[in-house]
């Protein structure tokens, strides 16, 4: 360690006014007291100190808002989600599946049905049945090429439907072509026709 | 303070007033039949059977323009017919609650005219599968003039070989080909062939 000047000791003890030293020992002893006042000053905290410190003096600026406001804030916050790719195939996989692959037994599968009715002169031909509420105009056959043979395509709910052809808005007609009828119940004697539809992803 | 209670009240009331009756009957169904329908729909839902074909049967009604007693008839024998397809399914599956899906199906085969017992063997064999299908290929062959046992032993044989769903009515359908063949084949020869020939029976063409 190299022994300190008198002169500036003295000064440093307030024992010499600092003016009467020479220039580079005045300039040292400028240098050590703005050395000393950092030292004797209040220590500094860390950054991350300093910022638990702001957060526990003002709790209301980081949690300010509602939790609803928060949640909206947190669902507009962009985030980075890292996936690998054998993953991601796998949900698409699964998501495909859920979407398009039929329901368990008892849901609503659809399946396609066709409805063909010999009507010849008919004006307009219906299909009105437990499938449609038995709603009339949910469901109306074509007869394009006026051959007197109407048709209509239709997907329906797989399972067990009763209908009949509506002809010309007033005439209640069972489906010639249906194969399956069960009594209406109402006591006339009138048979719906009995359709099952099957699920499409049954059918080969 | 009156004023306020009764409005009170009244906002409270207003949803029970509007369970009154089915909404989809509205406007679909004679007037004068939506309480005796109502009714029946009612009991329905306190004996826990299911109500869709109940609303269903009532909404045909109307749309054919039943008169009133007749269609009110024609909802209440629906009635009649779940609560002893009940029975049938309670026998058949015992230990649980029927099903409603099962009461429903074998329902509808009670009404195709498919006799009790046959309707109670199809639902042993199978008691934990939707039974639609079965019954209305048992159904199927039974219409088609095959006898309603030996239709029932082929249903279960089919079933017993791996065939389930729909594909037990495409077995009705393979009996019915084999009788309409040329020969003069009888129906038990029918059936015999098809049984022959079990699980690999024909699928049918695409409508």
């Amino acid at each position: 360690m190299s022994p300190i000047d008198p002169r500036l000791q003295e000064a440093l003890d307030g024992e010499r006014d600092p003016g009467e030293l020479p220039t580079d020992l005045r300039e040292a002893h400028a240098r050590l007291i703005a050395a000393a006042q950092l030292v004797s000053g209040t220590p500094q905290l860390s950054v991350a100190a300093r910022v638990m410190a702001e957060i526990r003096q003002n709790p209301a600026r980081v949690e300010a808002g509602s939790p609803l406001l928060r949640s909206i804030r947190w669902l507009g916050r962009p985030v980075t989600v890292r996936l690998r790719p054998a993953w991601t195939l796998a949900l698409a996989a699964g998501l495909a599946a859920i979407l398009l692959l039929p329901f368990g037994p008892g849901g609503p599968v659809p399946g396609v049905t066709k409805f063909v009715g010999h009507f010849p002169g008919a004006r307009s031909v219906e299909v009105v049945g437990s499938f449609n509420d038995w709603s009339r105009g949910a469901l109306a056959l074509n007869d394009d090429d006026h051959d007197g043979i109407w048709h209509a395509d239709a997907v329906l709910p797989a399972g067990q439907h009763e209908y009949m052809f509506v002809v010309d808005g007033e005439r209640w007609v069972p489906d010639p072509l249906a194969g399956r009828y069960v009594d209406d119940g109402f006591g006339e004697g009138q048979q719906n026709s009995l359709l099952i539809v099957r699920p499409a992803a049954a059918q080969p | 303070m009156r004023v306020r209670l009764a409005f009170a009240l009244g906002l409270a009331a207003a949803p029970l007033t509007a369970q009154n009756g089915n909404p989809r009957l509205a406007g679909r169904v004679p007037p004068a039949a939506l309480p005796a329908i109502d009714s029946i729909i009612a009991a329905a839902v306190a004996e826990s059977l299911p109500t869709e074909p109940l609303v269903q049967k009532a909404l045909e009604g109307g749309a054919k323009n039943v008169p009133a007693d007749r269609l009110v008839n024609g909802v209440r024998r629906g009635l009649l017919q779940l609560r002893a397809a009940r029975v049938i399914v309670a026998r058949a599956v015992p230990g649980q609650a029927p099903p409603e899906g099962h009461v429903a199906a074998v329902s509808a085969a009670l009404a195709r005219g498919l006799p009790a017992p046959i309707v109670e063997r199809l639902l042993t064999v199978a008691p934990n599968e939707a039974p639609g299908p079965a019954l209305h290929a048992a159904a199927d062959l039974i219409a088609h003039r095959f006898d309603p046992d030996s239709a029932a032993d082929l249903l279960v044989d089919a079933h017993n070989k791996g065939l389930r769903a729909g594909r037990l009515l495409d077995v009705a359908v393979a009996a019915d080909h084999e009788l309409q063949r040329g020969g003069g084949r009888s129906p038990s020869e029918a059936l015999a062939h098809v049984r022959a020939m079990l699980p690999n029976v024909p699928f049918p063409k695409r409508p």
